[in-house]
């Protein structure tokens, strides 16, 4: 089964090149597809696996719904869902090309190779946001020129695709960022936030970069600098931009690492209003790759590694925790805030009650692992 | 820094800070950037010392550390040496047999 897909990858997307050269319209070449359309008004998770498929799922029936080809070598499988609640972005190919899929359609409707000259090498980490109207896509390209006798790493940069440009898609706009951004989020008033080392904020057309919250360089009496993971682009029900941190409070201005406190803490934007917080919530006891609020009460933190937890966030407390068969990368909640779905690593995603973690249901898609791929929750 | 010899740029940027006293300028990346040098604990043991926070099985993390080039030392780099490292393999689960070391090719 790999190796067919893997052959028949690089001819899907000449035959869609053509097609979109000929008739001048992207979007006219279907990968192949299981399933049916999607329904208006249900709600739907996709993830991306091995060996190069896109899975919805239905959060009505926590079963598979349909699958879709992707074409290239898969890795990472970061996602995002356009505001058109139909066409999910996957970057892929070693982190150096982002396809659109219409996943009503399973169709290709873009693609965007992130090396912009022939001895360039360009990857993207994860960075991968859409402008609330959904017709340009953001990118941070990391490119380095492969020369006979040397590399040579070159300055990153936002590029700024037009989502209607099809299959072959070049950037209409490039600005200079910082280095070391990955995950990405806009505002409902098209700011694009940044996470690096400080969570930054840009304004699209300008270029201009200013710190939305500051990370590594935060400010905070008697605190360790933060150590965050920003690999998980999620798309929250409630529109939130959630990075957890953890850190150390020291006792005093001795810095004793012996008696310091160990914390886990969130940064978050709320991409309607642009509201900014920077939150502990928690001891340090385990790992969390990522944690989600719910979307019914915001005083309530869900995070999963090795364990789904659930922590009351103004009383920094534990509510509960419930086991896993093994380790999920990422946490999502339906918008009602009534079931927690694990995802990442393997090929399943475990569904738990919301209220009480108590374990509802798995659900087994067809191929390999998810590795890091995004779980994204969304209403069609 | 006894056994270790810096030989190339980046390891003798690392050496140079040590010497000049500028170790507390040196900070942590907050992000992978691939193939970077990644000191940060993960597969021997977790940030706390112990394995209890590492990935249950190893297995779920293997391609979670190879596509990006996390661990380059622990983990082939699917990034951009060995991106075909996993091409009997779409299950590290059922099919980690088929997971072989791997080694330098040939200059070409």
């Amino acid at each position: 089964m790999m190796k067919q897909l893997k052959s028949k990858a690089p001819l899907a997307l000449a035959i869609a090149g053509l097609v979109a050269g000929l008739s001048g319209c992207a979007g006219l070449e279907s990968t192949a597809a299981t399933g049916p359309s999607l329904a208006p008004g249900s709600e739907y998770m996709v993830m991306a696996n091995r060996p190069s498929q896109l899975h919805v799922l239905d959060l009505q029936t926590d079963k598979l719904y349909k699958s879709c080809d992707v074409p290239g070598d898969f890795g990472p499988g970061t996602l995002q869902i356009a505001p058109d609640h139909k066409t999910a972005y996957i970057l892929t190919d070693h982190y150096e090309r982002i396809y659109a899929v219409n996943l009503d359609s399973c169709a290709l409707s873009f693609s965007a190779k992130m090396a912009q000259q022939p001895n360039e090498r360009a990857k993207t980490m994860y960075s991968m946001a859409l402008s609330p109207d959904g017709k340009e896509l953001y990118t941070i390209q990391t490119p380095v020129l492969l020369h006979p006798d040397r590399y040579q790493v070159m300055e990153p940069r936002l590029a700024v695709y037009d989502t209607a440009a099809g299959l072959d898609a070049k950037p209409i706009r490039t600005f200079p960022v910082p280095r070391q951004i990955s995950v990405m989020q806009v505002g409902s008033d098209g700011t694009l936030y940044m996470a690096g080392a400080d969570i930054y904020k840009m304004d699209v057309h300008s270029g201009k970069v200013d710190v939305a919250i500051p990370s590594r360089n935060w400010q905070r009496p008697l605190y360790a600098p933060p150590d965050v993971l920003n690999v998980w682009p999620i798309q929250t029900p409630q529109k939130e931009f959630t990075i957890l941190y953890t850190t150390a409070k020291f006792a005093d201005e001795s810095y004793n690492m012996d008696s310091a406190e160990w914390i886990y803490g969130y940064f978050n934007i709320d991409l309607e209003t642009g509201a900014t917080e920077t939150t502990d919530f928690a001891p340090f006891t385990e790992i969390y790759f990522t944690g989600m609020r719910s979307p019914k009460d915001p005083n309530i933190m869900y995070g999963v590694l090795n364990h789904l937890a659930k922590y009351d966030i103004k009383q920094k407390k534990l509510l509960k925790s419930a086991n896993l068969d093994h380790s999920y990368y990422t946490v999502a909640l339906n918008h009602a805030g009534s079931k927690v779905y694990v995802g990442g690593t393997f090929n399943d995603v475990a569904v738990f009650d919301a209220d009480t973690l108590e374990p509802l249901n798995k659900i087994q898609v067809p191929g390999g692992d998810f590795a890091p791929s995004t779980s994204q929750v969304f209403i069609r | 820094m006894k056994h270790l010899k810096a030989i190339n740029n980046k390891a003798q940027l690392l050496s140079q800070a040590a010497e000049q006293d500028k170790v507390e300028e040196v900070v942590a990346m907050n992000s992978v950037a691939g193939c970077a040098s990644t000191f940060d604990p993960g597969w021997e043991i977790d940030a706390f010392g112990g394995v209890a926070s590492l990935c249950q099985p190893m297995e779920a993390d293997l391609y979670g550390c190879s596509d990006p080039c996390w661990w380059p030392a622990q983990v082939p780099d699917m990034m951009n040496t060995y991106p075909n490292w996993d091409d009997n393999a779409a299950s590290t689960k059922d099919d980690w047999r088929n997971l072989g070391t791997v080694f330098p090719g040939d200059k070409k």
